[in-house]
């Protein structure tokens, strides 16, 4: 049997539920905490409303996720439907796995974490508008409906100190290949496994640019702790990091420029069951603005306000929609 | 003690040492080794019919697995060592009569250390000053403490319910202290700490899965990968292959405590 996601097929997809059912209960977030007359007012609220309709919002456990998580919440609250928060499951699989259940109605994805993971692809599209219609349309059969994608992308890119940058004059990908290649023994690496399994990560990179790091220069580590560890320069003074990712800036690191233009783009978007779509497609005249409106900048320092600032993702989506006028204070 | 052999404490098989008989009476032990071979058989056919995408065969390639188990094997190795260097002697340190008011404290001790998770352990040692750091040290390090109880504990127990006469009778026959611990305690307490000591050994195999978040290697690389890649079929291999491990280990460590058993009686 051909393994596949869908929600019928068998065993595997159960365990995922499961897995995913699980993962909600331990992060606590039920739907206690999720009502609230603060989101009321505001654009949203002139606009077609979902009155009588209730979701349930999922999202993943990393802050960028969590503010995601957040701002729906809060736009459906604004548009009169019911939100309950499912935020912070553990890890994309588990949460794509709530979403084909129906234990979530919806939740952002990005595109290459669809392609690759979701859907089995080896090999992501370079163009990022292409690779999200590709997306949306093999999608289509496990039906699932995707909207409108964010203007900003988040990438894999190599991150490194800024003195180290400095000290070592590496300012781009190409100027790492050569460091590499040189045999220094500053040129350590800190990658997370999927990275390494990946095509569009540390084997094509390697490919693209014509270097490979030894293997006594490369970690393998949890993609978590390798921003703090590059860092603190140790183990590693290079480290994969997601180019959106508020510790960047809360931690001084910068970003190596992809000046052979590898690394894919990919952007975020709602993937949602299209049976909780179906049941007023006018949600997404509710999210897609929101979406439209999430640069890059905009998204580094949502994200910044939750990982080094310490704010509640809650109120960051709360206060960013206010100041963009989506809903009243 | 009866002349045809010990009892296991088990309650379950006696263990005759003589020679003949030995292989009959053994013939349970063929039984792990032949699940294990069927089963990676089996897993081995499934995968060999399947076609593998980019991801699947990279994650699969033989020699990236070795290096993988090998990297495992060296974890479990060496914290197991560190665990039986730490915990027999302080084990032998705290049943004597001397230390029975700190016994309970040092005892306890262990036991927190093996309920903190593992995960957390691991990354807290990673991010502490030299020595420790993503290596292998800090790792061996986390996996010493999660393991240490078990073998403290059985050489602890171990040595307690060796029977007071005997160690009277020892030293009624002049042997000093030292000896009677040498040559009749110990012993007669070794059953009980080979059987900590696999529990040790089994539990490093297991939490040495971790490893692979602080860039200790190991088998959890392989499981992480096909985990956040949603690749199943490297999954159930890595599952596979852990598992197998697992069985191995539990096993030798049960032959060895077979073979001590039945010398010592």
């Amino acid at each position: 049997m051909r393994w596949t996601i869908d929600g019928r097929s068998g065993w595997y997809a159960s365990a995922l539920a499961l897995v995913g059912a699980v993962a909600l209960m331990l992060t606590g977030c039920g739907a206690l905490n999720s009502s609230g007359p603060s989101a009321q007012g505001g654009s949203i609220a002139q606009g077609p409303l979902l009155q009588g309709q209730s979701y349930n919002v999922g999202g993943k456990e990393f802050d960028e996720q969590k503010v995601l998580c957040q701002l729906t919440i809060a736009a459906l609250q604004a548009a009169k439907a019911t939100a309950n928060d499912m935020c912070g499951i553990v890890g994309s699989v588990p949460t794509r796995a709530a979403l084909t259940s129906g234990a979530i109605d919806l939740y952002w994805e990005y595109t290459g974490t669809a392609w690759t993971t979701h859907l089995k692809q080896s090999n992501p599209i370079p163009d990022s508008q292409q690779q999200y219609l590709a997306v949306k349309q093999a999608d289509a059969a496990n039906n699932i409906v995707w909207l409108d994608p964010t203007p900003f992308e988040n990438t894999y890119a190599l991150g490194v100190k800024k003195e180290t940058a400095d000290r070592l004059g590496v300012r781009t990908l190409s100027d790492f290949a050569k460091l590499v290649n040189s045999g220094s023994p500053e040129a350590t690496l800190c990658v997370a496994q999927e990275f390494v399994g990946r095509n569009d990560g540390l084997p094509g990179l390697e490919k693209a640019y014509g270097f490979q790091v030894p293997t006594g220069k490369l970690k393998t580590l949890d993609e978590g702790p390798i921003y703090q560890a590059v860092a603190n320069g140790n183990p590693c003074n290079f480290g994969e990091v997601f180019t959106t990712d508020g510790r960047i800036l809360a931690l001084g690191l910068t970003v190596l420029t992809d000046d052979k233009s590898f690394f894919p783009k990919f952007n975020a978007a709602v993937s949602i069951r299209r049976e909780a779509f179906d049941r007023n497609p006018d949600i997404a005249k509710v999210l897609n603005p929101i979406a439209a409106k999430l640069t890059n900048d905009v998204m580094i320092n949502l994200n910044k306000q939750v990982s080094q600032d310490g704010k509640d993702p809650r109120a960051v989506a709360r206060t960013w929609l206010q100041q963009q006028g989506f809903i009243g204070s | 003690m009866s002349a045809g052999g010990v009892l296991d404490p088990a309650g379950a098989v006696p263990v005759r040492p003589q020679r003949r008989g030995w292989l009959r009476s053994n013939a349970d032990l063929l039984g792990t080794p032949i699940i294990v071979l069927l089963g990676l058989g089996a897993v081995a056919l499934w995968v060999s019919t399947r076609k593998l995408d980019d991801i699947e065969a990279r994650a699969l390639q033989p020699s990236a697995i070795l290096v993988d188990l090998g990297q495992h094997l060296v974890l479990a190795a060496y914290s197991t060592f560190f665990v039986i260097v730490i915990a027999v002697p302080l084990g032998i340190l705290l049943s004597r009569r001397r230390a029975r008011p700190v016994r309970g404290a040092v005892l306890a001790v262990g036991g927190f250390a093996q309920a903190l998770p593992p995960y957390g352990v691991l990354v807290l040692i990673a991010f502490a000053p030299p020595p420790f750091g993503f290596n292998r040290f800090a790792v061996i390090v986390g996996l010493v403490a999660a393991a240490l109880l078990p073998v403290l504990r059985n050489t602890v127990v171990g040595l307690q319910q060796v029977d007071p006469a005997l160690i009277e009778a020892a030293r009624g026959m002049g042997m000093s202290a030292r000896a009677t611990l040498l040559r009749v305690e110990l012993p007669l307490a070794v059953p009980v700490m080979v059987a900590g000591i696999r529990v040790a050994l089994v539990l490093n195999v297991g939490t040495a899965v971790l490893a692979t978040f602080v860039g200790g290697g190991g088998l959890g690389s392989l499981i992480v990968r096909a985990q956040t890649l949603n690749r199943p079929l490297v999954l159930v291999t890595a599952g596979a292959i852990v598992a197998a491990l697992a069985l191995m280990i539990d096993w030798l460590a049960g032959v060895v405590e077979r073979l001590v058993r039945a010398r010592t009686t």
